[in-house]
């Protein structure tokens, strides 16, 4: 324990002057490189302050701030709800789950149409058909009926929620990173590990990028990592990112994921979801 | 006279008489019940552990949690939020068929569904012993449901 506590307050003694002595060369020496943007959004926050992040690089091993970036206090730093969360965990694993065990009744066994024998007489238990579920092979009474749905819709706004709570968390915890793009010098995936290790990004990592096509670099790179994992924006979901400790947007995913949310938590969504109400029978 | 003499000599001769045992309960044999016969349980004592060797204890394969399924679970679940427009994740439920997808409801009612969607398709023909069976238990279920249980409950 005590020996833990050393190497964390050393490793913040190394740290801390890396990062003020990076962030003044970088003012300083390449002012104009450092990009500061500020956004004006649609639907600008009220009581809120906007979400400052650092869009870093992947390009090098060492991390290099290549600019100041702005996030919607709405969708990124909205209050942490755990019970939405879990609500949309729960939903996740529950809507597409069919349970396919089945058991056939005694109706449905082969068989079993005569009386094995008669009624009275032979001083044996009375019984009509061999393939009751008194009888071994006979059919199996209250079994589980193949086709059993778990399927449920969690309310959309619920799932909006569910997806900003995560993300303002993974933000709030430092698992959350933007970088400006994708591209690695090399696609060796001895290269993304080091990098990994270096940023001291999690174990495992979750790409998001605006694109369908992830650079041809990263995806080598990560082919033999499966911890090391790229979605697009459309994919993003709360399961994944809780399953993956960081989480890495572009700067183009984070502002697309931001411009979707904000779009439907500024809009009426009941025509929206009706036209996707189930006609069931 | 003969009977006098040993009459008397029965009155005044009694000899000592010592009852000899020639079997004796240690030497009996115990009674062999079921010869031949082979006990198939342990009957021995609490553990069963046979010349040193150890129970048979399976194998520890520890499971891979980033197999591409498990890794990749989940996706396309928001679609409808951050995808294109007229998207949603029942869409995306490819592995399931059409008619359990994005459905809720007890036997009967998958059932009932499952028969309108496959009645017009060549499924009758291809599985008539499904088919009977489905039927079979629609028409069960039925009686079940509207004659036997109290409005309200379940089905199953």
């Amino acid at each position: 324990m005590a020996s833990l506590l050393i190497n964390a307050l050393r490793k913040i003694h190394i740290s801390t002057p890396q990062i003020r002595s990076s962030f003044l060369s970088s003012s300083a020496v390449c002012s104009n490189t450092l990009t500061i943007t500020k956004k004006d959004w649609k639907y600008p926050p009220q009581y809120t302050k906007p979400r400052e992040v650092w869009i870093e690089n992947v390009d090098t091993v060492e991390e290099k701030k290549l600019g100041l970036f702005e996030l919607h206090p709405l969708v990124y730093a909205a209050t942490p709800r755990i019970d939405i969360i879990q609500r949309n965990v729960i939903w996740q694993r529950k809507f597409r789950w069919v349970s396919w065990a089945h058991t056939k009744t005694r109706a449905e066994v082969r068989g079993g149409g005569k009386k094995p024998w008669p009624q009275k007489g032979q001083g044996r238990a009375r019984h009509g058909s061999i393939r009751s579920p008194l009888f071994r092979g006979g059919g199996v009474a209250h079994g589980p009926r193949s086709g059993k749905t778990h399927f449920y819709m969690l309310p959309f706004h619920l799932r909006i929620h569910g997806l900003t709570s995560t993300l303002s968390a993974k933000l709030a915890q430092d698992d959350l990173h933007v970088v400006k793009d994708l591209e690695l010098p090399s696609d060796e995936p001895e290269y993304l590990i080091d990098l990994i290790e270096s940023r001291n990004w999690g174990p495992s990592v979750l790409i998001v990028d605006d694109t369908d096509y992830a650079p041809r670099n990263l995806t080598v790179a990560s082919d033999s990592l499966p911890h090391v994992n790229i979605m697009p924006v459309y994919g993003l979901n709360v399961y994944s990112m809780l399953k993956h400790d960081t989480l890495i947007l572009t700067q183009s995913a984070a502002e697309k994921i931001e411009e979707r949310i904000l779009h439907y938590l500024h809009s009426d969504t009941k025509k929206q979801q009706a036209q996707f109400k189930l006609d069931q029978v | 006279m003969e009977w006098l003499s040993s009459r008397v000599l029965k009155a005044f001769w009694r000899p000592s008489v010592n009852i000899v045992r020639t079997r004796y309960h240690a030497e009996k044999q115990q009674l062999v019940r079921r010869y031949g016969y082979e006990e198939k349980i342990w009957c021995g004592g609490l553990l069963p552990r046979s010349n040193g060797r150890s129970l048979p204890i399976p194998e520890y394969r520890p499971a891979n949690p980033w197999t591409q399924r498990k890794a990749l679970y989940g996706q396309n679940d928001y679609i409808d939020i951050l995808g294109n427009k007229g998207l949603h994740p029942v869409k995306t439920l490819y592995t399931i068929p059409t008619w359990i997808k994005g459905v809720s409801g007890n036997e009967y009612h998958i059932m009932l569904r499952k028969k309108k969607m496959l009645a017009t398709t060549s499924y009758p023909k291809l599985r008539p012993t499904k088919w009977k069976d489905l039927e079979k238990r629609l028409k069960y279920l039925y009686r079940r449901l509207n004659q036997k249980t109290k409005t309200g409950m379940s089905g199953n």
